[in-house]
């Protein structure tokens, strides 16, 4: 029986790119905006009782000592509670937990979740390069973002002979699904060859296979269940979710192919909204890099181990595949703004489940769509939602 | 009381600048190439090489040595812990005594001098010299495709079998000036005049020094040739029958105070008595060595100071320090001189892991782990981690921002203890797979706010698993 105690209502986000004109505050004003307009039957802002904000790298991009109450004010909501969730890749997913947690308690009825984050204040070299320089000064020296999922990559294509090409057709796929997207950071398609050609980043991991550097905002609005039809008539829920950690550093790992993370949150997950994978009509998952992509359709039980790579390059995972997957454009086209990832990845499962996904949307036969984050130095984090547009399960 | 040596390591960087690329750039010629410091490699990390060879030949563990005497012209830190530093990445234990000798390419001489009578004086039963060196000429000055690097290490014993034993020793100081670099000066200067060294400050000093080994029946020398010529002037005055020191002049140019104990040990590959001489600073000193049989690892010293990769002019003024970008490096999110690195001061430089009581699992480094990571259990005792493992998966990171310099590679490794780390590897990646053994070896990450860095790189060795 899935949860079904907390209803989205509203979800929304701004269009994701380098948005040198927008300030962080901007950027979650326009989220906040688009979540409220997108309410069936209205919404007045006051009517937020509590909201969490989901910004992971606040201290590094120009939000220096960030805490719960920069929103509020951005928003016009001085003065509600409002406390600040960072939880690596995963703290849009995971504010989005915490908040319908918060909902189901009964301490709050309306609560907002927003994520926003600014990656294009500072230079590339001071942003994501910088992780380069952080961390442990030996066993962390040299780790940009992609030395800790390309390993990953070296190690499944040695072990089940997954090539550059599979490793590609994510990305294309992805840019395929990201043209279709207007909220999308790049909007063109892209071919094998231009992933294979694209210069190399991180062996085995080309430029193609890397999602970019994204400023974003987006914002969700939920509901005690009993108050939906307050807010609309076309009610989607929180079906599930779980959460999962591991060691954090990458010489900690048991294995190089798999991200046990995700595998372990997402069985949480289905365990608590009382499906397994083969219901889930689609699914928005991490894909800061192809490999991750393939790791995640295997980890949360779409596809064997080891066929993830496979499954890509067939079209399993295209718009009329067997599992649609990231169906947004996901990391690699529509942007990874940390905070508001897992935020805007819950946007678009609203939007499948509602039939509002425009030439995206697919086929939601079970009526549940799956979000996944995982991240946190070696993937030492994820989180999985399940949402769900049943009402016969409540 | 008799000072044997039971074992000696060399060890010189990978990189090879030829002469002829560096008088291009100065509208000179040049002949010959010398071995230069990759931007990870200093006098430290040559002296660690060279040690771990000494002690390996010797069969000694760190742990018997009493004292270290260290000599070198360029210690890492003007003033700070370089003899620490290096004591600590050679796991030599808290109480060990000895000097670092510094000043002058004098220094490797003046370790050994000093070495030799802490055997006598009996304050130590077994020490450990080492002389390393990486000389940093003026750019365009005269001597500057002369200028190389390297390193040698003797263990000496009270006790032991009977290889080779200290004798005779000569010395002379002069108050003149040679090749020199003021105080808080980086780049050596030049010589004043070339032929005013020669005939007035060189010559007649060593000559004086060399005579008297000449003495005794000497089978083969290690004589200084700062020039490429002297050396052979010298050779010719002794009657020298064998100068073994022209044989590493010539593969890694001068190694400054390295070179006369470079040249010392090659000549321990067989019986005989070998003099030893040193210069610099306004001294000289000349040591006689008895090998009654070849020592161990003396062999060793032609392949240990092989050359490898050819650098660029360019590129050796990088690794210098004397060619930089314009601009702001990326700070390490941890400052080299807090509390962190007071903490995982022994852990990082002598790679120790925590070890589980319970599953005999290692957790490293211990310092952030009071649970083992694979039982949860809180009893974990300090061990020191295996040096020789497999890549298990690799990448090779291509975008790396100031100060990093792409490629580079990162390894993760299983190690032979069972320990799984992750590690730098040395080398652009080209020759790491999946199953490729590696041996650690200690490099620099980092040097920044004038502390540098030190820790494990993993690197590759020749040949692939099966």
């Amino acid at each position: 029986m899935s949860w079904n105690k907390v209803a989205v209502v509203g979800a929304g986000l701004i269009k994701m790119g380098e948005l040198f004109e927008q300030s962080y505050e901007q950027m979650a004003a326009g989220a906040f905006d688009a979540a409220v307009a997108s309410v069936d039957k209205g919404f007045e802002p006051h009517q937020v009782d509590a909201a969490f904000v989901a910004t992971q790298r606040g201290t590094l991009w120009g939000q220096e000592g960030i805490g719960g109450n920069t929103i509020p004010t951005a928003i016009g909501l001085a003065g509600i509670p409002c406390t600040r969730i960072e939880n690596a890749c995963p703290s849009g997913s995971d504010a989005f937990r915490v908040g319908a947690m918060a909902v189901a308690s009964g301490v709050h009825d309306v609560v907002l979740v927003i994520g926003v984050e600014k990656m294009r204040d500072k230079s590339s070299e001071e942003g994501l390069l910088s992780r380069a320089a952080a961390g442990h000064p030996i066993f962390t020296r040299g780790e940009t973002a992609p030395v800790l999922f390309a390993p990953f990559a070296t190690r499944h294509m040695h072990e089940f002979g997954t090539t550059r090409e599979m490793l590609a057709s994510v990305a294309v796929k992805n840019h395929y699904n990201g043209a279709r997207d207007p909220y999308a950071h790049f909007q063109n398609e892209i071919t094998v060859d231009d992933v294979l050609k694209s210069p190399s980043v991180c062996h085995p991991l080309h430029l193609l296979d890397c999602c970019p550097q994204t400023d974003g905002a987006a914002a969700v609005l939920l509901v005690n269940a009993e108050r939906v039809r307050e807010f609309t008539d076309k009610p989607v829920y929180a079906a599930g979710f779980g959460v999962a950690t591991d060691h954090p550093y990458l010489h900690e790992k048991d294995s190089f192919t798999e991200i046990k993370v995700t595998r372990m949150a997402s069985q949480r997950a289905y365990a608590m909204a009382g499906v397994g994978p083969g219901d889930i009509d689609c699914a928005e998952v991490h894909d800061c890099f192809t490999i991750t992509e393939i790791l995640d359709i295997e980890d949360l039980g779409f596809f064997d181990k080891g066929d993830g790579g496979r499954a890509s390059l067939e079209g399993d995972t295209s718009l009329t595949g067997r599992i649609p997957v990231n169906t947004s454009g996901g990391l690699l086209a529509k942007g990874h703004p940390i905070g508001a990832t897992g935020v805007a990845q819950i946007t678009e499962c609203w939007w499948q489940l509602r039939g509002e996904a425009g030439e995206r949307q697919v086929e939601t036969r079970n009526g549940y769509a799956l979000q996944h984050n995982a991240g946190g130095r070696g993937s030492g984090v994820a989180v999985v939602n399940i949402l769900t547009n049943r009402t016969d399960t409540s | 009381m008799t000072v044997r040596v039971l074992g000696v390591g060399a060890a010189a960087p990978e990189l090879r600048l030829r002469a002829a690329d560096v008088g291009a750039a100065w509208g000179r010629g040049g002949r010959g190439e010398v071995a230069v410091c990759a931007p990870d490699e200093d006098t430290l990390t040559l002296a660690w090489q060279a040690a771990d060879r000494a002690l390996a030949a010797a069969g000694v563990e760190s742990g018997q040595i009493d004292a270290l005497y260290w000599g070198t012209s360029r210690p890492p830190f003007a003033e700070g812990p370089s003899f620490a530093f290096l004591a600590a990445s050679l796991s030599l234990a808290a109480t060990v005594g000895g000097a670092l000798c510094a000043g002058s390419t004098h220094a490797g001489m003046e370790a050994l001098a000093a070495g030799t009578d802490a055997i006598s004086a009996g304050s130590a039963r077994v020490a450990l010299v080492i002389a390393s060196d990486a000389l940093r000429p003026g750019p365009g000055t005269g001597f500057e495709a002369r200028c190389g690097a390297g390193a040698a290490a003797l263990v000496l014993a009270v006790d032991g079998p009977v290889t080779a034993t200290i004798g005779a020793r000569v010395t002379r100081t002069r108050p003149f000036l040679d090749r020199y670099r003021g105080d808080g000066e980086v780049d050596n200067r030049d010589m004043y005049d070339a032929r005013l060294f020669r005939e007035q400050i060189f010559l007649p000093v060593v000559r004086d020094v060399a005579e008297n080994l000449a003495a005794f029946d000497v089978r083969a020398w290690s004589l200084p040739d700062p020039d490429g010529r002297l050396g052979a002037v010298l050779a010719r005055d002794v009657r020298a029958p064998i100068t073994t020191s022209s044989t590493i002049y010539g593969a890694i140019g001068d190694a400054g105070a390295a070179a006369a104990l470079l040249g010392g040990i090659a000549a321990l590959d067989a019986a005989g008595l070998v003099a030893i001489v040193g210069t610099g600073g306004g001294r000289t000193t000349g040591v006689l060595v008895n090998a009654e049989t070849p020592v161990p690892g003396a062999a060793l010293t032609a392949d240990a100071i092989s050359g490898g990769r050819p650098a660029s002019y360019a590129e050796a003024l990088r690794a210098r320090g004397q060619l930089r970008p314009v601009g702001e490096t990326i700070p390490m999110g941890v400052p080299p001189e807090s509390a962190m690195f007071v903490r995982g001061a022994d852990e990082m430089l002598g790679l120790l892991g925590g070890r589980c009581v319970d599953c005999g699992t290692i957790s490293t480094p211990p310092s952030i782990h009071p649970h083992c990571i694979n039982c949860g259990g809180p009893k974990l005792e300090p061990v020191a981690l295996a040096r020789h493992g497999r890549v298990h998966t690799f990448v090779v990171n291509q975008t790396m921002p100031a100060p990093f310099v792409a490629p580079l590679p990162i390894v993760v490794l299983d190690m032979d203890d069972g320990a799984r780390l992750m590690l730098q590897a040395i080398g652009d990646g080209s020759d790491i797979e999946i199953g490729r053994q590696v041996a650690l070896v200690l490099r620099k990450y980092a040097h920044e706010r004038g502390v540098p860095v030190y820790g494990f790189k993993a690197q590759p060795k020749k040949e692939v698993a099966s």
